[in-house]
């Protein structure tokens, strides 16, 4: 009961991300290093860089995901009374994360999908949660439908919904509007101002130009 | 630990939903274990073993059949996850020891149903008399279960490195090998009506396989994360 408090206590919280001095190496190869920025509720932190700079692994570093070579990451809650450090083992409480690195499971539904992570993030209302999270990335007609039957885009678009599900206050998002079609981009960018309006903290890495105009803080990967 | 149990169900019943729809790890298991036991009913066949030697040898036999096929399918559990690129969503969604129970008990479900095809025709194909059917059903479960604990365990470990299967037998083999002796020895006691060498057994496999779980449920966030 007192876990539960804690997530959703969590989920409602405003979220700063704040890291510096971050390396990664790869064996002998290092990707990048001295990489430093904040990322503030309400704004977009911008992640730029060639491809093969590390922004997908920067990301990584940011969720929890991989452990950097040097530096810190900090995980900021404005619910807590002194701002302070969340634990990393909490920071899956909420982080929403939508890249073309990490899949959903293609035997299962769209709707299967979500029922799966929303069970084990032990949410409330599952069935009207799941529905809700489909019918707004457009994906309710199709939710009886096997993922491994989805077109690239509308995988896309249920890494999306398996991303809001848990309503979580940190978003990080690597090329989110790869495989959208026109009107999907036109859905993503009021989805990103509808989140940076309730105080959402977003971080996001690309090389669109029309995504780059959605942040004005950015971090540059060197090539 | 209610919200535990719900989280590993969850675990489980996307796996077992998976696996009814691909049948890749039952596929994998089956044809394994049917292809070493025919092999072994056709190089050694019933009645080429003197009968001072069955119960211990055919028990040998018996467990390494059961013993390669569970190497060669019970690590999908988890290479699945790193080779369909779904392990990170899972690692942000889940918890360690939510996504370690849910594999551990589909490994578990997996290895039962490997027994229950293997066991009795490899029974009838060696012409295997057991004296008692409950006991030997009491050594497989104990068995079974250790299997399991090893290989869910090994399968974390291997899924995050590159050489899958060789390394996966490598590390699986020594924690193993005690949990075999074990088991040829309750197995060929089971055979040859001999119930006080079973005891020893069953104690033996009882306490290695809580001290297995034990060490794996510690050990696996670890691992996982």
């Amino acid at each position: 009961m007192l876990r539960a408090h804690a997530i959703f206590s969590l989920m409602r919280s405003r979220i700063s991300v704040r890291f510096s001095g971050l390396a990664k190496h790869f064996d002998m190869r290092l990707v990048f290093r001295d990489v430093s920025g904040e990322a503030r509720p309400g704004e977009v932190l911008l992640i730029t860089g060639p491809n093969g700079s590390g922004k997908s692994t920067l990301l990584a570093l940011l969720a929890g995901l991989s452990r950097p070579s040097r530096g810190t990451v900090l995980h900021l809650a404005s619910s807590r009374p002194d701002g302070s450090e969340i634990p990393r083992s909490d920071w899956r409480n909420h982080i929403g994360v939508v890249s073309p690195a990490m899949a959903v499971y293609d035997e299962l539904s769209g709707l299967e999908n979500l029922r799966f992570f929303a069970r084990v993030r032990g949410l409330p209302d599952i069935e009207t949660r799941c529905r809700a999270a489909l019918e707004q990335v457009g994906l309710d007609p199709t939710r009886g439908t096997l993922v491994r039957g989805f077109s690239t885009g509308m995988t896309q678009r249920l890494k999306i919904a398996q991303a809001m599900l848990h309503e979580p206050p940190l978003m990080l998002l690597d090329e989110p509007g790869s495989n959208l079609d026109p009107e999907g981009r036109q859905w993503l960018e009021r989805w990103v101002q509808d989140l940076l309006a309730t105080g959402r903290t977003l971080i996001l890495a690309t090389n669109d130009p029309r995504e780059m105009e959605w942040g004005s803080c950015r971090v540059a990967l060197p090539g | 630990m209610l919200r535990f149990l719900a989280e590993a169900r969850a675990v489980l019943v996307k796996d077992l939903l998976g696996e009814l729809r691909t049948r890749v790890a039952v596929s994998t298991l089956g044809l394994f274990a049917i292809t070493i036991l025919v092999a072994v009913a056709y190089a050694v066949g019933p009645f080429r073993i003197s009968a001072e030697d069955r119960p211990l040898v055919l028990a040998t036999l018996l467990w390494i059949v059961l013993l390669f096929a569970a190497l060669a399918g019970l690590d999908r559990s988890f290479v699945k996850e790193e080779e369909a690129r779904t392990a990170s969503l899972l690692r942000l969604a889940a918890r360690p020891l939510a996504v370690w129970a849910g594999k551990l008990v589909l490994n578990l479900v997996l290895t039962y149903l490997l027994m229950a095809l293997i066991v009795p025709l490899f029974c009838v194909l060696m012409a295997y008399r057991v004296t008692s059917v409950p006991k030997l059903v009491l050594l497989l479960g104990i068995g079974g279960y250790a299997l399991a604990v090893v290989t869910t365990m090994v399968a974390a470990m291997i899924s995050r490195a590159m050489t899958r299967g060789a390394l996966f037998s490598v590390l699986a083999l020594p924690l193993l090998l005690p949990l075999l002796i074990f088991l040829i020895q309750g197995t060929a006691a089971v055979a040859g009506g001999d119930v006080r060498a079973l005891i020893p057994a069953v104690r033996a496999l009882i306490s290695l396989g809580g001290a297995m779980t034990v060490a794996s449920a510690l050990l696996f966030p670890a691992v996982w994360e």
